[in-house]
């Protein structure tokens, strides 16, 4: 069975995605960000995800073990909302609050046609958001792979390495192939 | 993918192990109390006292259903009659979360009575993941204090049980469905109850205003969905406004409430959205309320929100 470890921001969702990965068979566990990396990974696992949190967390805190996580791992990372956009700071890019924060029902551009996050997800889909928050410039060795009307990052993947983040809430019900987009990362993590 | 047999048969043993003595139920009557209720019940039987409180805040007919169907699932239980006592606290409150605080603690209150008469040491509550992720922690902001976990004290003497606390509403009413409970297909009923389905002080006056608007969408939409005009929404009720709007009533002026509507559809209730309702059932409503409720209000509308920017309910 598939290990994927889901680390609490404090997002409304955290808890949500968790059930997304259990719900899809996958061995999975909650730790709050405060977790050391040592603890999270000493029986081994095979992917994290960082989860989303309140505004302004993903921009200015140190968000708990997050960095120590994005150091040490050698295993594939998705970030969501906060976490993706600490995992953009923390690489060098650029992240600020957003000039229109989006909530709810957005349609998501995809820029990129073979990323293997979306394999299976259609050019354009509707994604749900909650974010004041947003990524504006790429960390190096990044490229983007998806867009919104107001948010010109809605996902990201590094050029060689399983790290990706994502603006837009894949675990949530309205999120059109979320569930895809899971799968997906269970399989990178499954690699 | 969630296994309701194997929960229902793991939880029953867990229960067993955990619970040595007399325990008590907070019973709503709602999805996930009773399915609560019945998995205890399985496990320690008539130890089991289901604790039913009438805040008056609850909807046309409830509590006393409620009532019936405590005697129906055979359950050891007791009814309290409490909506002075509530009205009373209440009386000035406009703030929401102190709405929700208050209301919160004394149902706490009312349980520990009743603990210490009868020598009850455990608690059980019918929490889902929803309540206690929206009521905050030490990551979490606050979006909204659920009744049964922002009105814990510190300090309370029972020990708490809350065997549904990883499980969402399509979870619960899959236990409901295994365990063969009539109210499996119930929608969601908050537990401040019509308290927060009223802008500004939750009077008993207006109190009997938003039950029978509630009782009207209700009746309505279950008709609608019987004859087949639309499916079943997963939450659908009526909001009292503190706004004041002119009407004309028989060449009369009138100056009176705004009543809003709110429906919507969803799966585990952290995101929503409104339901497309057929305008010809949304004006029978309208026009059902506004004959029904005379002068008192003077105007309908509908709430086209999605969860998020909004919450299903409005406070």
């Amino acid at each position: 069975m598939v290990k994927i470890y889901v680390i609490d921001n404090g997002g409304q969702w955290t808890h949500r995605e968790w059930r997304t990965l259990r719900d899809l068979n996958v061995e999975t566990r909650i730790f709050p960000n405060t977790k050391p990396f040592g603890e999270i990974t000493k029986d081994g696992v095979d992917g994290i995800l960082l989860s989303g949190g309140s505004p302004r967390i993903g921009l200015e805190s140190a968000l708990g073990n997050c960095a120590e996580i994005l150091d040490k791992a050698d295993f594939p990372i998705l970030g969501i909302c906060a976490g993706h956009q600490f995992m953009a700071r923390h690489f060098g890019g650029c992240a600020e609050p957003s000039k229109i924060p989006e909530f709810g029902k957005i349609e998501l551009t995809l820029l990129v046609e073979d990323n293997e996050l979306f394999e299976g997800v259609p050019k354009k889909s509707i994604v749900w958001e909650s974010h004041n928050d947003e990524v504006v410039g790429l960390p190096k060795g990044f490229k983007k792979i998806a867009e919104s009307e107001n948010c010109k990052i809605q996902a990201m993947a590094h050029k060689n390495k399983p790290l990706y983040g994502l603006q837009f809430h894949p675990e949530v019900e309205n999120t059109e192939y979320g569930e895809q987009i899971f799968k997906n990362f269970i399989k990178i993590c499954e690699k | 993918m969630f296994n309701a047999e194997k929960f229902v048969k793991n939880t029953i043993a867990e229960l067993k192990e955990k619970i040595d003595g007399k325990a008590m139920i907070a019973f709503s009557g709602g999805v996930d109390s009773t399915v609560c209720a019945a998995l205890v019940n399985k496990a320690i039987g008539k130890q089991l006292i289901a604790v039913h409180v009438d805040t008056g805040y609850m909807r046309k007919n409830e509590s006393r259903n409620v009532e019936k169907m405590m005697k129906d699932m055979r359950l050891n239980y007791r009814f309290i009659d409490a909506s002075k006592e509530y009205y009373d606290a209440l009386k000035d409150v406009e703030d929401p979360e102190k709405k929700r605080k208050i209301i919160g603690e004394k149902f706490i209150r009312i349980f520990e009575k009743e603990a210490e008469k009868e020598k009850i040491e455990y608690l059980i509550q019918g929490t889902i993941a929803p309540d206690w992720i929206e009521s905050g922690d030490d990551l979490r902001d606050t979006i909204k204090s659920h009744h049964n976990v922002g009105g814990l004290p510190k300090n309370m003497k029972m020990k708490l049980v809350e065997p549904l606390r990883d499980l969402y509403k399509d979870e619960v009413r899959k236990l409901a469905r295994e365990l063969k409970l009539s109210i499996s297909e119930r929608q969601p009923f908050p537990g401040p109850g019509l308290a927060v389905r009223i802008m500004g002080k939750a009077t008993p006056e207006r109190t009997e205003l938003i039950r029978e608007a509630c009782f009207i969408v209700e009746e309505e939409i279950e008709k609608a969905v019987e004859k087949g005009l639309m499916k079943m929404p997963w939450q659908y009720f009526a909001v009292l406004l503190p706004v004041k709007t002119v009407g004309v009533h028989g060449d009369k002026r009138a100056y009176g409430d705004t009543i809003a509507i709110r429906s919507v559809e969803s799966i585990d209730a952290m995101t929503c959205t409104y339901s497309k309702i057929p305008q010809e059932i949304l004006e029978k409503i309208s026009i059902r309320i506004t004959n029904s409720l005379g002068s008192k209000v003077t105007r309908i509308v509908y709430d086209i929100t999605n969860k998020p920017p909004g919450t299903v309910e409005w406070e």
